[in-house]
């Protein structure tokens, strides 16, 4: 009685709502998986069950890695995202540690410019960028991408590293001065373990912004066979008025399936990382 | 006579900086005798270089050219294959980059805002009205060029030439013409399967037929460059309307031919179209078409190559042999109280003054709009692109297939955007806003033919009258 | 997310030790700067300096690629406010904005404490959840794209085969349905971001505190109420604010599902600058973006007040 009593709780409140979500945030990938194994022919036959297969094909994911670069897209891709995110977060880290815990005049001004600056729209910026790229000589080369991702990486994530860093009590820090450490050494020993997880919520952060960017990556990187994956992808798969539904969904599939899986061994330090701020709350 | 002949071709050769393979290819296309070309090479110091001196051009360098991604993959590759024969001739290393259309503006305006970029880049339509401050003169190249093919036709010069002034060397586009299937036609009504509908109002009659059958005419409306102006500038031409008279300034968009025009089109909307039609972007009408929902739509020809390739069996998109290719037939646009009229605006090549290497730019543009390599590349695409003078439309690709032939005819009554004006920038402007296209689906969407034209007129008095 | 920098209160350090304080204060200043070289050299190259070339473009007539413009004041701005597809852009971007984010907000507090919960596989199902933001835009639209198509819809196809229905559903086509689709694709997108955010809030309220309030016999909303909403407001203060932000800037989205249309009626700041962009009318364009701001950031600011006047 007790029991089935439970277990009918737990349906309501946990399994029905879940299944509601499942269904809801999981449908389109459902559709990107089925429309990646589907025949040609079927996706244009109206007098079957759309949602179903009525054969099987590795067509589209054969035809993505014979016919087009998508494996040197992603390598790309994942390069510059990797650099972005690393750039990006030795800067925010300076920053957040800066803002968060250093008293001095100005701060909090800076702190209210740097949100600010997230809030330029890259339709504004990429023009005026161009040029910048230019006079560099970055253009079309990983670089470019490496350099002007941060404009929209730095401001988020030193935002959210500034609150990591005023969540460590301070008198760990002042404890190693006492001790002798100068300020950069108890930074470096004390309180950068101590940070790991809002660190690694920034990086993760950092990574899915720049594996999904995709203006800057079309007008800065897309010459040749340097071009990101998402670039890559709309540029060979959609021709004229055709679109490639199937390789186009099969390389939606492989572009995010892969992050997800990686997300799914980080998503507890994730979570954690952005906790600890709200305990303080 | 020869001697005047090699002159002429030695100074093209050092004016153009032809290579020595340059020259001879240039003067087998003047018909000038082995010995002649020969003479040409020597005296315009191009000889085979001795073994051990330099050769006659700079070594490492490299051009990338930026094109939208080609419709048909095995022309891409053709071109791909024609850039590399002509870069290992050169010893310059080409690169080919080809993007999805609606993104290649953005990375033009990155590129000359920014001061480099893509050394080649094929233009679209009006585009060179826009960049052309950015684009090398090409007078001479683009008159020669023309003059090997018969001169260009009015939509390509109108489309292209800036001010009378060449930037970029015309090429020819993908045309527009009425994909239909004719079982449909026939069963609608339609006395011969192989005569479209002359007028409009013909055809709209004949779409409310089909539309009961489950059939309807599909019809692009969509925010798109393609099919949806595609319709709406040659149904307002052919309605007695233009954007503005020859002055470019006065609007001629408001006429009470044209109102009446579109209050029939409104009125066919519901009858004989499918409605969902205001959607649809540059594909969607090929999706209709090949899925079997509709029976006719604006296109150009790859709805029909598409079938084909599906039937052999060879697709590679997501097409089958729904629809049966020997079903599909092609005309021209229908005619309105002023007649049949096509929109079409010409691509062409040009090199960025931005450009490190304009002298290789202008070489590889040069060589490749020889008929011996321009030809083949026409060919390749299968009859997807039409040419831009007379002088090639007389080619099997465009002949051969009766069903295609109105793709290449459409020329003859093509006019370019912005007319009785040029091509200008206002041009472009009222293009990229879609005002026509969406005088049209406002039409449809309000019911009110007379106030979307007023409104669309008044959008058109602010851009062409500043 | 960043509820972070305004929960924290001020280091109770400085209040311990008010006379020590000038003394650190004139210390950590150049290090506080020469830490943040790095960051804001950056930012100042590749955001600011194109930033201020972006205003001062939006005060011209400059056309992409032609080198001789002139300063025109506002008279862009002037000529957009006269402009009926700008009003209409500002209508979208603010329907489009406050529509999505409540729905995001209400589902995404939803997922989150679904997922609070303990159960097999928890941890491959909060991943799982969180793919609609992984997946890039540019090819998860072109998902929503065929949902939508006008013609081979799923959906469509499947009714008509049902008998449910004799056309094709107009998803796009038609103003209010264009609308009501970009918005539910953008709610499909955003719901995650505000799941996690509150998720990380959540794990943060103390169990014990919920056991005693349950003992009292307080019901599971006075519950919520009570004890779990004040531990998660600022997070969800701040998450709403990031997520306006992210929509009001949307472009990706509505680009590729509608490109503005039917008739210029879904555009938004976004889609419609890049769609000026397209004739090269660059001062135009910059103005639309720049028109932007100032919106936002009186947004930014009343909310990060509201945020810390509650502190």
């Amino acid at each position: 009685m007790v029991g089935s009593n439970t277990f009918r709780l737990r349906l309501l409140q946990l399994y029905l709502p879940l299944a509601f979500y499942a269904v809801f945030l999981l449908f389109p990938f459902a559709w990107m998986l089925i429309v990646s194994f589907k025949p040609a022919n079927d996706l244009l036959d109206t007098t079957i069950n759309p949602f179903l297969l009525y054969g099987f094909t590795f067509d589209h994911y054969r035809y993505l890695f014979e016919e087009t670069d998508f494996l040197r897209w992603t390598l790309n891709t994942f390069i510059v995202t990797v650099g972005a995110t690393i750039l990006s977060l030795v800067c925010s880290i300076l920053i957040g540690y800066a803002l968060g815990r250093l008293r001095f005049r100005g701060g909090n001004t800076m702190g209210v410019i740097i949100f600010l600056a997230y809030l330029v729209p890259p339709t504004l910026l990429f023009i005026p960028l161009a040029q910048v790229v230019t006079r560099f000589n970055l253009y079309g080369e990983y670089w470019s991408l490496i350099f002007t991702y941060p404009t929209f990486l730095i401001p988020f994530a030193g935002w959210l590293l500034m609150g990591y860093f005023r969540t460590i009590p301070i008198e760990l820090e002042q404890a190693a001065m006492v001790d002798g450490a100068t300020r950069l050494r108890a930074m470096w020993t004390i309180i950068m373990p101590l940070a790991l997880p809002g660190i690694l919520s920034a990086g993760i952060f950092c990574f899915t912004l720049g594996w999904n960017e995709f203006l800057y990556a079309l007008v800065f990187m897309s010459t040749g066979t340097m071009k990101t994956m998402p670039v890559g992808v709309v540029s060979d798969l959609i021709r004229a008025d055709v679109l490639f539904y199937g390789s186009l969904m099969a390389a939606g599939i492989l572009g995010s399936v892969p992050v997800a899986i990686a997300y799914s061994f980080f998503v507890d330090h994730y979570i954690s990382g952005l906790t600890a701020g709200a305990t303080k709350g | 006579m020869t001697d005047q002949r090699v002159d002429d071709l030695v100074r093209e050769a050092t004016r153009m900086r032809y290579s020595r393979r340059g020259i001879m290819k240039r003067a087998s296309a003047l018909g000038l005798s082995a010995a002649a070309a020969n003479a040409a090479v020597i005296q315009s110091g191009k000889a085979a270089p001795k073994r051990g001196q330099a050769p006659s051009v700079r070594q490492n360098r490299t051009i990338s050219i930026l094109a939208g991604t080609y419709f048909v993959p095995e022309a891409q590759e053709f071109f791909d294959q024609q850039a590399t024969e002509w870069g290992t001739q050169l010893g310059v290393t080409v690169q080919t980059d080809y993007i999805n259309w609606p993104d290649i503006q953005a990375r033009i305006a990155a590129a000359v805002e920014g001061g480099s970029g893509p050394d080649v880049i094929e233009m679209r339509d009006v585009w060179p009205n826009l960049y052309f401050e950015n684009m090398v003169p090409v007078d001479d190249l683009a008159n020669a060029v023309g003059e090997s093919y018969g001169g260009y036709f009015d939509w390509v010069t109108s489309s292209v030439a800036v001010d009378g002034k060449w930037f970029s060397v015309p090429v020819g586009a993908s045309s527009a013409a009425f994909a239909y299937r004719m079982s449909y036609f026939q069963e609608a009504g339609l006395a011969d399967p192989k005569v479209f509908p002359a007028t409009w109002d013909e055809l709209f009659a004949i779409g409310a037929n089909l539309k009961e059958m489950g059939k309807p005419l599909g019809q692009a409306l969509g925010q798109s460059t393609g099919d949806p102006p595609g319709f709406a500038y040659a149904y307002m031409w052919a309605n007695g309307a233009m954007e503005r008279e020859e002055d470019g300034k006065t609007i001629a968009f408001n006429t009470p031919e044209f109102v009446e025009g579109m209050q029939k089109f409104v009125d066919a909307w519901p009858l004989a179209f499918d409605d969902t039609g205001l959607a649809w972007d540059d594909s969607a009408n090929n999706r209709a078409f090949l899925s079997d929902q509709i029976a006719a739509t604006i296109n150009g020809s790859s709805i029909y190559i598409e079938a084909q390739k599906a039937k052999r069996g060879a697709s590679t998109a997501d097409y089958e042999v729904v629809v049966d290719p020997a079903d599909i037939w092609h005309a021209t646009l229908p005619a309105g109280p002023s007649g049949p009229f096509v929109q079409l605006g010409s691509w062409s090549y040009a090199a960025m003054t931005y450009s490190p290497e304009q002298e290789a730019a202008l070489e590889f543009i040069t060589w490749w709009t020889e008929r011996d390599h321009f030809v083949p590349w026409l060919e390749a695409q299968q009859g997807y692109i039409i040419p831009m003078g007379p002088g090639l439309t007389d080619l099997e690709v465009f002949t051969g297939d009766p069903a295609l032939a109105p793709y290449a005819t459409v020329a003859e009554i093509a006019r370019n955007k912005g007319y009785a004006g040029p091509a200008d920038q206002k041009a472009a402007q009222v293009s990229s806003l879609y005002i026509i296209t969406n005088t049209f689906a406002e039409a449809i969407q309000s019911g009110d033919a007379q106030a979307a034209i007023e409104n669309g007129a008044a959008q058109l008095q602010r851009i062409y009258g500043r | 997310m960043s509820v972070l920098p305004i929960e924290a209160p001020a280091r109770p350090v400085e209040r311990a030790k008010p006379t020590g304080m000038g003394r650190i204060l004139d210390r950590e200043a150049p290090l506080a700067y020469l830490l943040m070289f790095p960051g804001l050299f950056i930012l100042a190259l590749f955001m600011a300096y194109p930033f201020g070339l972006g205003v001062y473009l939006s005060m011209t007539d400059k056309y992409v690629g032609f080198a001789n413009y002139d300063f025109i004041g506002f008279d862009n701005f002037r000529y957009l406010f006269q402009d009926t597809i700008f009003q209409r852009t500002v209508r979208n971007t603010f329907v489009y904005s406050f529509f999505t984010v409540p729905f995001k907000l209400v589902l995404g507090m939803g997922l989150a404490l679904v997922l609070n919960n303990h159960f097999h596989f928890s941890r491959f199902m909060r991943a799982g959840l969180l793919l609609p933001w992984i997946v890039p835009t540019a090819i998860s639209s072109l998902a929503w794209l065929m949902l939508y198509d006008s013609v081979l819809s799923p959906f469509s196809i499947l009714f008509k085969n049902w008998g449910l229905i004799d056309s094709n559903i107009n998803f796009l086509g038609s103003q209010y349905n264009a609308m009501a689709a970009l918005c539910l694709a953008n709610v499909w997108r955003g719901v995650p971001f505000f799941a996690v955010s509150i998720l990380a809030g959540l794990q943060a309220v103390p169990p014990d505190l919920h056991e005693a309030a349950a003992l009292d016999g307080a019901s599971a909303w006075r519950r919520f109420r009570d004890v779990t909403l004040p531990v998660i407001r600022n997070i969800v203060l701040i998450s709403t604010l990031f997520s306006v932000i992210w929509t009001f800037a949307d472009f990706q989205l509505v680009y590729v599902l509608t490109k503005g249309g039917p008739a210029n009626s879904t555009h938004v700041f976004g889609t419609y600058a890049y769609q000026l962009m397209g004739f090269s009318d660059l001062g135009t364009a910059a103005a639309v973006s720049v028109s932007m701001f100032p919106i936002l950031a009186v947004f930014a600011v009343v909310l990060l007040r509201y945020v810390r006047a509650e502190d």
